[in-house]
């Protein structure tokens, strides 16, 4: 009897602990100790963004536009980096050799997304794959840039976007002709965001050579919902190409000349990656198209964000 | 009922303690009923002591630590008063009878040597000391109520000092999880004084109580899968922080051989592990263990775990068995947990209560030995004469283990590139020994680590190819900033591979212990380059040692 008592105890304190665990678990999503897992995000089982009117629920809070706000941008060459001589504002970074300011780089044809990826659309990437993603950077407003997002949490959402939108019954059929012809989703290079950003013509600013405070959001202190400053002006019709969140490219830190080729590179070094455009925080001077900026890939901040290409390369 | 209980007095006759030394204290201080508030004062302090051990700001600022200290503050008052009230009522008395042995506070002071050196090296050790104390004290009153509610004299003396410092040299619950500290340290007291036995006329504990809680905490840790809750890979780990740890527990070992005449079971011990581990070696080309041919933390089992004498044979020849026997199972459990995917770790731990069960029948062989006239001739050799020899024969056998590298020092298993040669040439169980070590550097954030199995987990030549997964660990090592893994996981279908960076090295080259944060470059490339990195030693411009 008493042995049985012994027993009776032992269960339910081992009930008891049991249950604490199991519940500590359902807490901390799939978090451990264990090689792979990092911090998770707290991760609510409803997605908040559900009602934004104009967007895409069902892919993953993509704009309800032709191509889900994938914009083409045609295939050709255009002028990379500053001219001082034009760009009183223009960094060293951006000089394309000793004896040449600026130089031609030929872009296949891609498309890019017209606005920055939102948190909308980050959470859902987020809540459908576990992702441990800094909880910060689904604090914000659903409409806001994402940011505190690393560099590898940027490519694992790329990836999640290109098997929804392969999987997707209501993905555009031109996206789905692309996707069957082997283009995937990723960042964009820095080549194809510049050419993105001020065109074919060497502009200064995406909208032109002249500062307007009306067409990006720099110098404010605190980020704005993307597209909120249209820029009809802009080659190609981008929203803030110019300030709001740096974003994150897929090129290496490396001088000019630019050269995809030598991307795997130089590879003994720390790891830094391009990032373009500037942020609400910068000044004039680091909201031009030209800039060059570069952060650690572990590197998350309020300030930086990005936005994704449908490429072939 | 009550007469009945009046009629038993106030103390059970205590048999004399086994093995009483020179060194032995005693004396009594009992109680009449009236007296029982006094006496009762002692636990309600300790547990006062453990209410205010939970103000300290590391529990404090955990609500989930701070719930385990008030917990077992909640325990022991309610205990302490339910007992005291049938006390009361009964008019029963109780008391204490101060015992200071010497198997308790020299092993106390072994143990806290080795804690005060550890944790030189660890700094979570040191932080630890507040959660040791409070073990102590909720150890204290634990063995206290529960020596008076079964009617018995409470022993005190240092005994619960061997018992915690010796499961929290092994084990520790991380902060979230504390109240299964205490719990453990409950389980050890309720085995040593519920799990007993009649051995050579007297009643005994069965188990080495601290021993009992680890293998009964250990077995349902690796059967739920949650080793996690504990600091048991770090504690196992960490030791090797102490530069020259071997030799550090061979000479605290010697003072514990000394006093207990216990250098059989461990000598034996560490010669079954050693020769068994050499023989592995030899066979396979690998070694056995991944650190030294006995882990520095079995080498702490063998001399502060195993050694218990109330739990183990007391004959030389038993003893010897019985240490060899834990050499045995120490190599067949890490041999098993690694086949069966658990932490290795509670490879020194399990086996303990099975020895402790197999005493009688070690007893029992030993017995039928002593019928033959060599054996029965060793026996009549006085102990004292013969557990010097056996400490000359030990002290030999640890030179001997030192000469030939097999202690502290560079150890060819602390060498990943041995490793990756090893996979190459396809030597047994290499590829996975390497996958496993890549994995624990990786989870110490070494990009390159973290890009090696990556590349594993695409080339799929030394694992099942596994693209997720392959992914998932070049993403930590571009999050930890190896250029290599942030190309790989843009595109992984072409694997970069690139050399450790200083970073990574200090890292790599920490065989198992020692701080190369703020070693120069140049020393660093040398001591890769003394580890077998042939690139390190291009640049150094020497040839690969």
């Amino acid at each position: 009897m008493r042995l049985l008592a012994v027993f009776a105890i032992a269960g339910l304190i081992f009930a008891g602990v049991w249950l604490d665990y199991r519940s500590q678990m359902a807490q901390v999503g799939s978090g451990g100790r264990g090689a792979l897992s990092t911090e998770t995000s707290p991760v609510a089982s409803t997605d908040p963004a559900s009602e934004l009117s104009g967007y895409r629920a069902d892919l993953g809070h993509l704009p309800d536009a032709p191509l889900l706000g994938f914009v083409e941008i045609p295939e050709g060459p255009f002028l990379m980096g500053s001219d001082p001589g034009i760009d009183t504002l223009a960094y060293d970074v951006e000089r394309w050799s000793a004896g040449q300011p600026q130089g031609t780089v030929d872009v296949p044809a891609f498309f890019i997304s017209r606005n920055e990826v939102t948190v909308a659309q980050f959470g859902a990437f987020v809540r459908a794959t576990g992702h441990a993603a800094d909880p910060q950077a689904l604090a914000g407003p659903p409409l806001h840039p994402a940011s505190f997002v690393s560099w590898p949490d940027a490519l694992a959402y790329c990836r999640w976007l290109e098997g929804l939108l392969r999987q997707s019954p209501a993905t555009p059929p031109e996206l789905r002709a692309l996707f069957a012809d082997g283009w995937h989703v990723t960042l964009p290079t820095e080549a194809q965001w510049e050419k993105a950003a001020r065109g074919d013509d060497g502009r200064i600013f995406p909208w032109g050579n002249q500062l307007r405070r009306d067409r990006a959001n720099f110098a404010t202190g605190t980020p704005a919902p993307v597209g909120e400053l249209a820029c009809p002006e802009c080659p190609y019709g981008l929203s803030d190409m110019s300030g709001n969140v740096w974003e994150w490219t897929r090129s290496p830190w490396q001088p000019y000349p630019y050269d995809e080729a030598d991307d795997r590179e130089g590879l003994e070094g720390d790891a830094l990656w391009v990032m373009r455009g500037g942020s609400f925080s910068d000044p004039v001077r680091n909201v031009r198209a030209a800039i060059r900026g570069a952060a650690g890939p572990d590197v998350r901040r309020e300030f930086i964000g990005f936005r994704v290409v449908i490429t072939r390369d | 009922m009550a007469a009945a209980k009046r009629k038993r007095g106030p103390h059970r006759p205590v048999s004399p303690p086994p093995g009483r030394t020179p060194l032995e204290s005693q004396a009594s201080i009992s109680s009449r009923s009236r007296d029982l508030p006094r006496i009762f004062l002692v636990p309600l302090v300790l547990t006062l002591g453990l209410l205010l051990l939970s103000l300290a700001p590391r529990v404090a600022d955990n609500a989930r630590l701070t719930f385990a200290f008030l917990a077992a503050v909640a325990g022991l008052l309610v205990w302490q008063g339910v007992l005291f009230a049938r006390l009361s009522r009964a008019g029963a008395s109780r008391g204490f009878r101060i015992v200071l042995r010497p198997q308790h506070y020299l092993q106390a002071l072994v143990q806290l040597t080795v804690f005060a050196v550890w944790g030189w090296y660890w700094r979570p050790v040191y932080d630890f000391a507040g959660l040791l104390l409070a073990q102590l004290i909720f150890a204290y009153a634990f063995d206290m109520l529960l020596a008076w509610s079964r009617g018995e004299c409470y022993v005190l003396g240092f005994g619960p000092f061997p018992i915690i410092f010796s499961t929290n040299l092994f084990l520790w619950f991380t902060d979230d999880w504390f109240y299964l500290q205490f719990l453990m340290v409950g389980a050890g007291f309720l085995g040593k004084a519920f799990v007993q036995w009649r051995r050579e006329g007297r009643r005994t504990h069965v188990f080495n109580p601290s021993a009992f809680s680890l293998g009964l905490f250990s077995l349902v840790l690796i059967a739920t899968g949650t080793s996690d809750l504990t600091w048991g890979q770090d504690i196992a780990t960490t030791l090797t922080f102490v530069p020259a740890i071997y030799l550090l527990l061979f000479a605290l070992g010697l003072a514990v051989m000394y006093f207990f005449r216990v250098t059989l079971v461990s000598g034996f011990a560490a010669v079954a592990l050693f020769g068994l581990s050499a023989l592995y070696g030899a066979a396979t080309g690998v070694p056995y263990f991944i650190d030294s041919e006995i882990p520095a933390a079995v080498f702490l089992g063998l001399h502060l775990l195993v050694t218990d004498p109330s739990t183990s044979p007391r004959t030389r020849t038993g003893k010897a068995i019985f240490g060899a026997l834990y050499g045995v199972g120490v190599f067949g459990l890490f041999w098993f947990l690694e086949a069966a995917g658990a932490p290795t770790f509670y490879d020194k731990l399990l086996c303990v209560p099975l020895l402790n069960l197999s005493v009688p029948l070690i007893d029992r062989f030993v017995r039928s030995l002593q019928s033959r006239p060599r054996i029965r001739r060793l026996g009549e050799v006085p102990w004292a004469t013969a557990n010097l020899a056996h400490m000359a024969v030990w002290i030999v056998f640890f030179a001997a283990m030192t000469a030939t590298g097999r202690t502290d020092g560079i150890h060819r298993g602390d060498r990943l590139p041995f490793w990756q040669e090893a996979c190459e040439e396809g030597r047994a169980g290499a590829c996975e020994r390497l996958v496993q070590i890549e994995a624990s550097y990786c989870a110490d954030n070494a990009g390159w680590a973290c890009n090696e199995l990556g590349a594993h987990y695409v080339e799929g030549r030394i694992v099942e190819p596994d693209a997720a997964l392959a992914l998932g660990f070049f993403a930590r090592a571009c999050e930890a900033q190896f250029q290599a893994g942030c190309v790989n996981l843009l595109d992984p279908s072409v694997v970069s591979r690139a050399p450790p960076r200083p970073l990574d090295l200090r890292l790599l080259l920490r065989q198992g212990g020692l701080n190369l944060v703020d070693m120069p470059e140049r020393d660093l490339l040398e001591r890769a380059c003394g580890h077998g990195w042939a690139f390190a030693c291009e640049r150094l411009g020497a040839d690969v040692r």
